[in-house]
């Protein structure tokens, strides 16, 4: 199955997105047990050129230490959190500075060759949350509930394929162009048809997910100059099987649901905000609205602030 | 008449329907508050019993029910009414798809517009849409009436066995197996009469613009 949930505010100012999508994920909660993720927009408000390390640190000897030394030869440190977590490993947080964005992959990839540690994310505009366990858990371990921003995405996961842990966790992440992100509920049948193009370009893939087909196939659309709109237009064409993408970056979210609709979405639209999920109930956390409009079978919808 | 009102917002799935159970047995009128779109809502039931959901269903509302009258005042997820054998199912708002799944008998009604795949494997009963219906309306229906007032997409009567569809709207494509027929005198009455019955206003000239659609002979 798997839960999602989107939700954007028009007038462009900041409020509880984490709050909003704490509680349509926990609407979703039944949809994907096993973990759950936020992509919160507009909530870092970095100055250019800083940008938000999620890293995932195994509790060994020294791992964080050489984590960090390495870390200082690419910038300073700062604002930097441990936040303790399940299983083996704790998330380390921290803010960097970086002469560009080309070389933010880059110092990923290195830090990914230490031992026992593994990059979650790295980010500019936007929050990445995400962890194994249940959304009420995920929420207050991460004091999701008090992140505010413009707009965001969510998922509930009930894993159909590839490992249970905090990576495989949606939101996944693409660093062809900066902050985009994509949460996901189905099956790309056609993965390889999607993702050797994508290879013989030159984009790296770091793990057999689907989802992380998707969101490179997305941001390659929009790095060719595609509008959101657009992209979501082109994925109902181009990606087999089931499924209901939906997709953030910084200016706005959307929606691409399969040609058979064979995978759930529902939406709603008010003068304030611009909202999507799997099941109604969700949208229901975030308006009062009964205009609830059905997504259908290859349909797409978008909504952008800027 | 014995009313009795649950309020469901607290409450989980089974609990809910466990209530409902009980309470229809001894009421004649069941009202359930803050459904909070909960899957499965009245489930498996088996009384003649009126039931009025203030506010949103989930999937799978009156599922497999033999015999109650449920009227949601608000929308419905996937597969609402399916498998249903006796009883009328009323959604005001819209539904999501599979609206009237596998019917044997009864009457689902939703008033605004559905999903895709309305009344799919339906055997028998009545479906009628007061708006719009999705892809493939009526796929593999092999009995009963479905009545869209409203505009159909692609597929409509997709490998249809048995059965007759009605659309007072467009008709975007045609399913395989599926073709237009002439509609009759006798199919003009029995659409009146049923959709007089609930409610729907439309003139003479409305019934003579119905398209009917039935399996290749």
């Amino acid at each position: 199955m798997c839960g999602i949930a989107g939700v954007i505010y028009k007038d462009k100012k900041a409020h509880p997105v984490g709050e909003a999508l704490t509680s349509m994920l926990e609407s979703l909660q039944h949809r994907g047990p096993d973990s759950a993720g936020y992509a919160i927009y507009g909530s870092l408000n970095f100055p250019d050129n800083y940008y938000q390390l999620n890293v995932e640190v195994k509790r060994k000897r020294g791992a964080l230490d050489n984590l960090k030394s390495l870390l200082n030869q690419f910038s300073p440190i700062f604002e930097e959190q441990l936040i303790k977590s399940v299983g083996d490993s704790d998330v380390y947080k921290c803010k960097i500075t970086l002469d560009e964005y080309s070389l933010l992959k880059p110092c990923i990839r290195e830090i990914d060759e230490l031992e026992n540690v593994r990059v979650i994310n790295g980010s500019h505009s936007f929050e990445m949350i995400k962890d194994t366990g249940k959304v009420k858990d995920i929420a207050e371990r991460f004091d999701v509930q008090n992140r505010m921003g413009t707009h965001g995405i969510g998922h509930t996961r009930f894993a159909t394929e590839s490992g249970v842990d905090r990576y495989h966790a949606h939101p996944y992440q693409s660093y062809i162009i900066p902050d985009i992100t994509v949460v996901h509920n189905g099956q790309i049948t056609n993965y390889w048809k999607i993702r050797d193009p994508l290879e013989r370009k030159g984009h790296t893939f770091e793990s057999f997910n689907d989802t992380e087909c998707i969101v490179h196939y997305m941001a390659d659309k929009l790095n060719q100059g595609y509008k959101l709109e657009e992209a979501l237009d082109q994925a109902v064409i181009d990606l087999d099987g089931p499924f209901s993408i939906l997709v953030g970056t910084p200016n706005g979210i959307g929606i691409a649901k399969d040609k058979l609709g064979l995978r759930p979405g529902v939406m709603v639209e008010t003068d304030d905000i611009f909202a999507i999920a799997s099941e109604e109930m969700a949208l229901h956390d975030v308006t009062d609205s009964n205009q609830i409009e059905q997504i259908y079978p290859g349909e797409t919808r978008a909504y952008t602030i800027r | 008449m014995k009313e009795y009102v649950i309020d469901a917002k607290e409450m989980a799935e089974k609990e809910l329907n466990r209530s409902i159970k009980e309470q229809s047995s001894s009421h004649d009128k069941l009202i359930i508050e803050n459904p909070e779109s909960k899957h499965n809502i009245c489930a498996g039931l088996s009384e003649d019993v009126d039931i009025e959901i203030n506010g949103s269903a989930g999937y799978f509302v009156g599922t497999m029910v033999n015999g109650p009258k449920i009227h949601i005042n608000g929308n419905a997820g996937w597969f609402a009414g399916d498998n249903m054998t006796k009883g009328e199912l009323i959604i005001e708002g819209t539904a999501g798809d599979g609206a009237g799944q596998g019917i044997y008998g009864g009457t689902v009604i939703v008033k605004g517009n559905t999903g895709s795949r309305t009344g799919e494997i339906m055997k028998g009963g009545t479906i009628i849409i007061g708006g719009n219906s999705g892809f493939m309306t009526g796929l593999l229906m092999m009995g009963g009436k479905l009545i869209i007032l409203g505009d159909v997409t692609d597929d409509v009567g997709e490998s249809i066995m048995r059965g007759s569809i009605f659309v007072l709207g467009d008709v975007k494509s045609l399913g395989k197996n599926a073709t237009m027929d002439q509609i009759t005198s006798e199919d003009q009455k029995e659409l009146k009469e049923v959709l007089t019955k609930y409610g729907f206003e439309l003139s003479d000239e409305d019934y003579t613009n119905f398209k009917k659609i039935v399996n290749i002979q």
